[in-house]
């Protein structure tokens, strides 16, 4: 079901650069034919889980300063000295 | 004095000065000194801020100045939880030289009760896996027999209190991932409830299944723990707000007139036998002690570990996208890349699992396959957690064996990844369900391996668990670790 060229695009999503994807192939086709067995399942209902929180259990939607030993989170960052992150080109 | 203690009487010696902190503290040092060429539990030691904290602990005992309840005890942490100022590294190289800036909500509260955060503990990468061999820093031991895998994700902290180089660790369980190494090393772990621990500061893997968990030695030293992690947190909104429950108050009260459910679909095919037999045993001794025990179905287990695989791996390809080497990373250089390439570059330095995971993450979620697996797994989860309560409506508890095999040698199934999730089918439905479960070590295979029983309740009932949980150590005798 899975061949090379679906591997190498699921590394593409995924941001991976596969170094042996004949492995994953292998495997991972073998794990995607165990869940198949989901298809199979006949369900009563179409419910799936979920939480319901109340609007007002939300916290207030307004910026909070998160602050680390008084210091701002970025100053804990790989960044350079004019605090920006350094980051390769982009094309 | 030994290391092979409780918690609750590490407490009483130093309560009663028959030991110091600092004695007790320097004494678990040498003892993983001495352990870590064996076992290979810690990850980073943190040796000098303990045994100055010892010192400054016991001077407020000596002053009697106030103290907090765990009095210098010795803890380790799962080494994707956060900690100011020592490394969380999540046994990637991705994050080999990551220091949070703040500490997880559970280790604040151990701190503020004057815990000792010894050093922090080996797991699988980013928590995916169930031996601990999916470790960038290479895999732990069975303190049982070190050729053995000591179950995992956390088994470090499973093998750090097993072989007694400390007396309590957390874990994180996003699958069995606190009960499996429980299991496997002969020590105690508890999975709580969905939403009573939270989870700020934990590396997000599997968000709507994961929990941080405690491994200890004793039972009743996890009740001890329970009252100081559980509770609402601010930072972390899926945490509930219920009533302070004390996890000690009554743990001896007996299970006389409790009706234990007995899963069938998780004593089934692929069970060991002499695993089948201890859980039957188990059984026995619980209504020796007045429980009533019965079988029961539950036919959502047969399709759990094909849900929890597409829910988990989806989770995961989501929550791992954003190590992408700049804002925090390990040291390579972005000289002569593309943005793209350097990023695919730099990720590729996830391990087998952790890329396995990530893209069959993506698969399930994609256009086409979504409904097909991802709908479908929860689907399964919704069925799951209909039977669940629907079982508990006809009995308290539900018991199986805690994992369907014993401990395998290191390196035997590490290249045949389908077979390695299937031997999460006891524990995943907890996770799936938002449960509690706990593993107690009850029995000592004829090759000397652990065999833990598994405890299921329905959710927030962890007092009444862990008194059921009681009640079964209560009815063992087992050997300390031969390392």
């Amino acid at each position: 079901m899975v061949d090379r060229k679906e591997i190498a695009y699921l590394g593409d999503l995924v941001k991976v650069y596969l170094q042996d994807p004949e492995k994953y192939i292998r495997q991972v086709d073998q794990i995607l034919n165990y869940f198949e067995r989901l298809d199979k399942v006949e369900f009563d209902t179409d419910k799936i889980l979920r939480k319901e929180v109340s609007y007002d259990n939300l916290r207030d939607d307004k910026y909070q300063k998160f602050l680390v030993d008084e210091k701002p989170l970025i100053d804990y960052l790989k960044k350079d000295q004019n605090n920006f992150v350094r980051a390769p080109k982009m094309i | 004095m030994s290391l092979d203690i409780s918690a609750t009487e590490y407490l009483s010696f130093v309560h009663d000065g028959n030991i110091s902190v600092e004695e007790f503290v320097a004494k678990t040092l040498d003892r993983i000194h001495l352990m870590e060429n064996k076992v290979h539990a810690f990850i980073t030691m943190d040796e000098q801020s303990a045994l100055n904290k010892a010192r400054s602990i016991d001077k407020k005992i000596q002053a009697k100045e106030k103290t907090g309840s765990l009095l210098g005890m010795p803890v380790s942490i799962k080494d994707n939880i956060c900690t100011n100022g020592l490394r969380t590294t999540c046994a990637s190289k991705m994050l080999e030289n990551f220091v949070a800036p703040y500490d997880a909500t559970v280790v604040s509260k151990l701190k503020q009760e004057d815990a000792i955060i010894i050093g922090k503990v080996n797991l699988d990468e980013f928590a995916m896996g169930s031996t601990t061999e999916f470790s960038y820093f290479g895999p732990s031991k069975n303190p049982w027999n070190t050729e053995y895998v000591p179950g995992g994700s956390s088994g470090g902290s499973g093998v750090s209190v097993s072989a007694l180089e400390c007396v309590l660790s957390l874990g994180s369980d996003t699958g069995g991932s606190v009960r499996s190494p429980a299991s496997f090393c002969s020590v105690v772990g508890l999975k709580p409830t969905y939403g009573l621990v939270s989870r700020y500061g934990l590396v997000s893997y599997a968000n709507s299944i994961e929990q941080i968990g405690p491994i200890a030695r004793r039972v009743e030293d996890i009740a001890l723990i329970m009252n100081i992690i559980s509770g609402h947190d601010s930072h972390d909104d899926t945490t509930v707000k219920e009533n302070k429950v004390d996890y000690q108050e009554g743990l001896d009260g007996g299970i006389k007139g409790k009706k234990i459910g007995l899963v069938q679909q998780m004593m089934g095919e692929g069970i060991d036998k002499e695993v089948a037999a201890a859980t039957k045993n188990a059984s026995s001794k619980l209504e020796d002690l007045g429980a009533e025990c019965v079988p029961i179905s539950l036919d959502s287990v047969e399709h759990s570990v094909a849900a929890y695989y597409t829910i988990a791996s989806a989770e995961a390809s989501s929550n791992l996208a954003r190590y992408d080497n700049l804002r925090y990373g390990y040291d390579f250089g972005s000289e002569g890349y593309e943005f793209k390439a350097y990023v695919s570059k730099v990720r590729s330095s996830f391990g087998p699992e952790v890329t396995r995971r990530m893209l069959l993450g993506a698969f399930v979620l994609s256009a086409g396959y979504y409904g097909k697996y991802y709908v479908k797994a929860q689907q399964v989860r919704a069925m799951m957690k209909s039977q669940i309560d629907m079982a508990f409506k006809k009995v308290d508890f539900l018991l199986s064996p805690t994992m369907p095999i014993p401990p395998f040698k290191i390196g035997e199934k590490i290249d045949d990844p389908l077979t390695l999730y299937l031997l999460d089918i006891n524990t995943i439905t907890a996770n799936l369900a938002g449960i509690p479960a706990i593993s107690v070590p009850f029995t000592i295979s004829s090759s000397g391996l652990p065999i833990g029983i598994q405890l299921l309740a329905n959710s927030f009932q962890e007092k009444s668990l862990l008194q059921t949980a009681y009640s079964l150590q209560q009815t063992t005798h087992l050997p300390g670790v031969p390392i």
